[in-house]
Formats: C-alpha cells, sequence, structure tokens
C-alpha cells in the first residue's frame, strides 16, 4: 500500500463512450480524465445527458450495448488487488467480478433497483459477503446484522428478515449502503445517492456516508445534480458538460472561483444565489 | 382581466380555515372495519391575498399535496371551509359546493403538476391538450379557441407549430411549459402549483421560475407554491407555510422563516439544507434532533 500511497486511487483518461443506434453513432462521453486519491471523494457534477452516469458505470463496466468504450483507460491501482486496467479487462473475466461489489461498488438514486423485491434484505446483503468473501453463511449473518446496525437501522436482527417494500425510501437506501461497503470497497460510486429523498433523510444518509467513508476509509466518487452536496460532501469537483469535463479543481475554488463560463452558469441559476425576482 | 383589480376588496382571494382531512386505515378481508384514522391534514388555515405567492413546504407525508387536492376539491376534505373569491365579487365556500356548482368555478382555479410525464396524455398533441379545457367549459369555438390555444402558446414560450405535436417530443421544461399554457389558457385567479418544478434540471427550472413570475405579474396570478426545496421557495414566495404531520408549525413572510425561524422544526429543517458555500456546514446530524422533537411531541 505504501509504495502507492501517493498515486491516485482511480485514474481515468480521455474516457469515450459511443452509443451505436440504428440512427447513428451518439458521442456519449469523449475525452474524460479525471483521478480520485485514496480515501477522497470528488464530485462529478451535471445536469442530466452531460454523461456523468455513463462515465461511471464506465469505471464498473456496466455500459451495455448498443453502448460502448471506444477509447481511453481506467487504471484502479488496488491495495488488495494490484493495478487493475478496468477498460482492457473482458466481459468475462474473473478479475471484473472481483471489482464489482468487491473492490468497487455502486449504490443507486433509486434504492429498488438494487434490491430484489422478492428477498429478504439480509438474504440479498449476506449473498454480497458469500461472493466477495471466504465466510460461511452463519458468519455471512452475523456481519450483515452488524451491518445493519452500522448504517442505523434499527433492530438490525429483524430488519434483516424484512423485504425492501417494508421498508421507506430512507431505510431502503440505508439497506442499500450497507450492501455495498460489506465487502468493504476501496471505491464507492454513488450515483444521486439522495436524488430521490426529503432533505432531512438526505442530511442523514450523508452524514451516514462521510462516517462510514472515514470508518472503512474507502474513496467516494459522487454524482451528482446539486451543487450543495457536492459543497457539503466532496474534497475536489469536475464538472461535466455534453460529455466533456469543462473544469476540475478543489472544491473551493471550483465552487468560490469558477473559471469556466459552464460552472458560472450553473452557479448563478442556483435559487439561493438569484435575486429575488 | 381587469375587473379582477375594481373594487376597494381586501378580503383575500382564498381564507382556508380549519381544513381537515382523515383518511381510514381499514382492517383486511371480507368485513372491513375501520382500525384507525390517518390525520394526513389537521385543522390547517391561512390566507392568500390577491397577487400573493405562498410557498406550502414540508416533507414527504407532511400533507401539502392533501391541503393543495383538497382546496380544488380534487378530493374531498372531511371538514373546514375554502373560501373563495370570484372574479364577480362573491364568496363561496369550495368544500360545501356541490360538484355540479364546483363545475364553472374550477376555471378560476388551476392546477400546476411536478410530474410533466404522467400529467399529460400521451396520445393528445400539445394543441388538444390545450385547448381541452376551454372545450370541456364550452368557453370558445371556432377561431376564438385557435386564437387563444396560438396566444397561450407563444406567451409560455413555445412555437405554434408545437400545436401538432405529441407530449414525446418536448423536454422536461417544455413540458412544464405546456402544462404552464394549459393552465393559464382559462384565466384563473389561483393557480396551485404542485412541485411544479421539482423534476427539472437546476437551469431549466430557473427558467421555468422566471416565467411563472412573469405571469403572475402580467395576470396578477395568485399561487399557492407547494414545494420541498427550500431554495425554490425562499426565492420564488412572499410567504411561507411549513408544514410538520399536517399541520402548519409555522407561518410567515420568506425573509423571516429564512432568517430567523421560530419554530424547533423549522431550524431542523433549514439546517439539513446543503449549503452550495463549502464554509457553511449543512447538519448531518437532524436525525436524533428529529427524534427529540418527536419525543417532545409525545408527552
Amino acid at each position: 500500500m505504501s509504495e502507492s500511497a501517493e498515486k491516485p486511487l482511480l485514474e481515468v483518461r480521455g474516457l469515450a463512450v459511443s452509443f451505436y443506434t440504428p440512427d447513428g453513432v451518439v458521442s456519449a462521453v469523449q475525452g474524460v480524465s479525471f483521478a480520485i486519491g485514496r480515501g477522497r471523494t470528488l464530485a462529478l457534477v451535471g445536469e442530466s445527458g452531460s454523461g456523468k452516469t455513463v462515465t461511471a458505470y464506465s469505471i464498473l463496466r456496466l455500459i451495455q450495448p448498443p453502448g460502448r468504450i471506444t477509447g481511453g483507460r481506467i487504471l484502479l491501482r488496488s491495495a488488495r488487488a494490484g493495478d487493475i486496467e478496468l477498460a482492457d479487462l473482458g466481459e468475462e473475466d474473473e478479475l471484473l467480478y472481483r471489482v464489482r461489489g468487491g473492490l468497487v461498488s455502486m449504490i443507486f438514486q433509486e434504492p429498488m433497483t438494487a434490491l430484489s423485491p422478492v428477498h429478504t434484505v439480509g438474504s440479498q446483503i449476506a449473498e454480497a459477503i458469500l461472493l466477495h468473501q471466504k465466510r460461511t453463511v452463519k458468519e455471512a449473518r452475523e456481519l450483515t446484522i452488524e451491518m445493519l446496525g452500522k448504517v442505523g437501522m434499527p433492530l438490525p436482527s429483524v430488519c434483516y428478515h424484512q423485504y425492501p417494500h417494508e421498508l421507506s425510501g430512507g431505510m431502503r437506501q440505508r439497506v442499500v449502503i450497507a450492501m455495498a461497503l460489506v465487502c468493504k470497497p476501496e471505491l464507492l460510486i454513488a450515483d444521486e445517492p439522495t436524488t430521490a429523498l426529503d432533505v432531512t433523510i438526505q442530511a442523514q444518509i450523508l452524514g451516514l456516508i462521510k462516517t462510514l467513508q472515514r470508518e472503512l476509509g474507502c474513496a467516494v466518487l459522487l454524482i451528482t445534480h446539486d451543487f450543495g452536496v457536492v459543497a457539503q460532501m466532496a474534497d475536489d469537483v469536475a464538472v461535466m458538460h455534453r460529455g466533456t469535463v469543462v473544469e476540475s479543481g478543489d472544491v473551493r475554488s471550483v465552487l468560490k472561483a469558477p473559471q469556466h463560463a459552464y460552472t458560472r452558469s450553473l452557479l448563478d441559476a442556483l435559487p439561493s444565489r438569484r435575486r429575488p425576482a | 382581466m381587469t375587473d379582477r383589480t375594481e373594487g376597494l376588496d381586501d378580503r383575500p382571494l382564498l381564507s382556508v380555515r380549519g381544513l381537515t382531512k382523515h383518511f381510514p386505515v381499514m382492517s383486511r378481508g371480507f368485513r372491513r372495519s375501520v382500525l384507525a384514522t390517518v390525520k394526513a391534514v389537521d385543522a390547517v388555515s391561512f390566507d392568500l391575498a390577491a397577487g400573493e405567492t405562498l410557498g406550502l413546504v414540508g416533507e414527504s407525508g407532511s400533507g401539502k399535496t392533501t391541503t393543495a387536492r383538497c382546496i380544488l376539491r380534487a378530493i374531498d376534505p372531511t371538514a373546514g371551509s375554502v373560501m373563495f373569491k370570484l372574479p364577480d365579487g362573491r364568496t363561496v365556500d369550495l368544500v360545501k359546493l356541490t360538484a355540479g356548482e364546483l363545475k364553472p368555478i374550477r376555471q378560476h382555479a388551476q392546477m400546476v403538476f411536478q410530474d410533466p410525464v404522467s400529467s399529460l396524455n400521451p396520445r393528445m398533441t400539445i394543441g388538444d391538450i390545450v385547448r381541452e379545457p376551454l372545450v370541456i367549459h364550452q368557453l370558445a369555438r371556432g377561431e376564438e379557441l385557435a386564437g387563444r390555444v396560438a396566444e397561450v402558446l407563444a406567451r409560455v414560450g413555445l412555437q405554434p407549430e408545437h400545436s401538432r405535436r405529441y407530449p414525446h417530443a418536448f423536454s422536461g421544461g417544455q413540458r412544464q411549459r405546456i402544462g404552464i399554457a394549459r393552465a393559464l389558457i382559462m384565466k384563473p385567479s389561483l393557480i396551485v402549483c404542485d412541485e411544479a418544478t421539482s423534476a427539472l434540471d437546476v437551469s431549466v427550472q430557473a427558467q421555468v421560475l422566471d416565467l411563472l413570475k412573469e405571469l403572475q405579474r402580467e395576470f396578477r396570478l395568485t399561487y399557492l407554491f407547494v414545494a420541498h426545496n427550500l431554495d425554490v421557495v425562499r426565492n420564488f414566495c412572499d410567504r411561507v407555510a411549513v408544514m410538520r404531520k399536517g399541520r402548519i408549525v409555522e407561518l410567515a413572510p420568506t425573509a423571516g422563516i429564512f432568517s430567523d425561524p421560530q419554530h424547533a422544526y423549522t431550524k431542523i429543517l433549514l439546517s439539513a439544507v446543503p449549503s452550495p458555500d463549502p464554509d457553511v456546514r449543512m447538519n448531518f446530524n437532524v436525525g436524533d434532533e428529529l427524534a427529540k422533537l418527536d419525543a417532545a411531541d409525545q408527552s
């Protein structure tokens, strides 16, 4: 770990993704580059269609046909598994399965997309443990209950046997976070994790992500369109517009002194920055 | 529309008193008995002056949408009164009217919905969607009808040729403009915006809010603005009512709510908003504070 300590955990260089539709080729991401240091939080911010989710999906190789990564490299410097060139891995590569949910995990905006409606909450988290760690079923169960407690579920052992539909939106997101972090990933990708939630629930979920990040020492790639969330959560920020990163830097300098016209226009559109009409 | 401003009449446009909506919780099985009632809206009262914008904020489940729906009689309230001043100066209690009596009054109070996808019929052209309310109320026909549709589409920033297209051909912001056009064509005095800009990107949201502001000035519209985004409310509303568990816990001018919140819940709500200024730290600890508030409610 020490030799790679100075080098960033994840380095994305010149990433390009295109979708080959019957009506022509749509270039969703062109030449995106950024890096995330160990234990740091990078926010990828932009409006719908700017390519931030496509960028995140590329890291986990979740781009489905007709989409394809057409260029660039995605280098994960894992402390546990060494350097991995994610863009070069084959679809069926054993290493890819180790990366997904093990070294890198993801939480989504809508928790129900990540949860199976016909399995109990506990069995879904335990499944992740059994897949990625050499544990017995009993150990997996104990770990799951411990993790559910960590993410703030009241009565974790009861929750283990509940189905997702029995939980509120905020509680489901806690379960998804538990599932994502139970294998102690080195990188957590959070795609609009609180967009569908009320502000008070959002505050609790963001606080939870921060606390667990500190505890596990994992890096976070936070995808959001909310500059408030960026300012409160991120160390660094990359602003995306039409498939490219137009500006990046540490949060304070980008938000306080934006250099690019697009960043300025986004910040000026914030309700809190606009003059009362 | 000028007649609305005539007369020295300072009665509020809308006066809500003790508005209450209870939903029964039924038992399962054949013999359905009432187990409990959910007090979705619990004795809500407020006034809305003509030309004013009142923000109704709260979290999901706080009863803000149910309040808005009860006012427009989209659902029937359990109790309370909603006094609505008509353009001719009469005041009616919307709660007491029968469906037949209500119909001619509906043109004066319109609604703009959150989801621009589900609130527009995908099989109707934009022209048909915007025209429909005038046809239902038999307020215009022929040349006049076509003229009013063209006029209102232009006013919300859409092109005349858009009227032949279907909703799927439009972006979220444009669809919301269509929803606004449909409400505006009735020349209403009150528009209830239920999370009208919540589904939009910030820059598009800003444009739609600007449009609503311009229309308000031009047509002296009164808005009841239901929202959960406190930043939007801060910029858009004259006064704000904060709802929690079916009740209004605080109602004050916008500047006052944000600079000097009185109720403990309002304070917690405001502290939870992530500030875009990295030097203003948000409160991550709202869970415990809300739990304390709930405990205080119990005792």
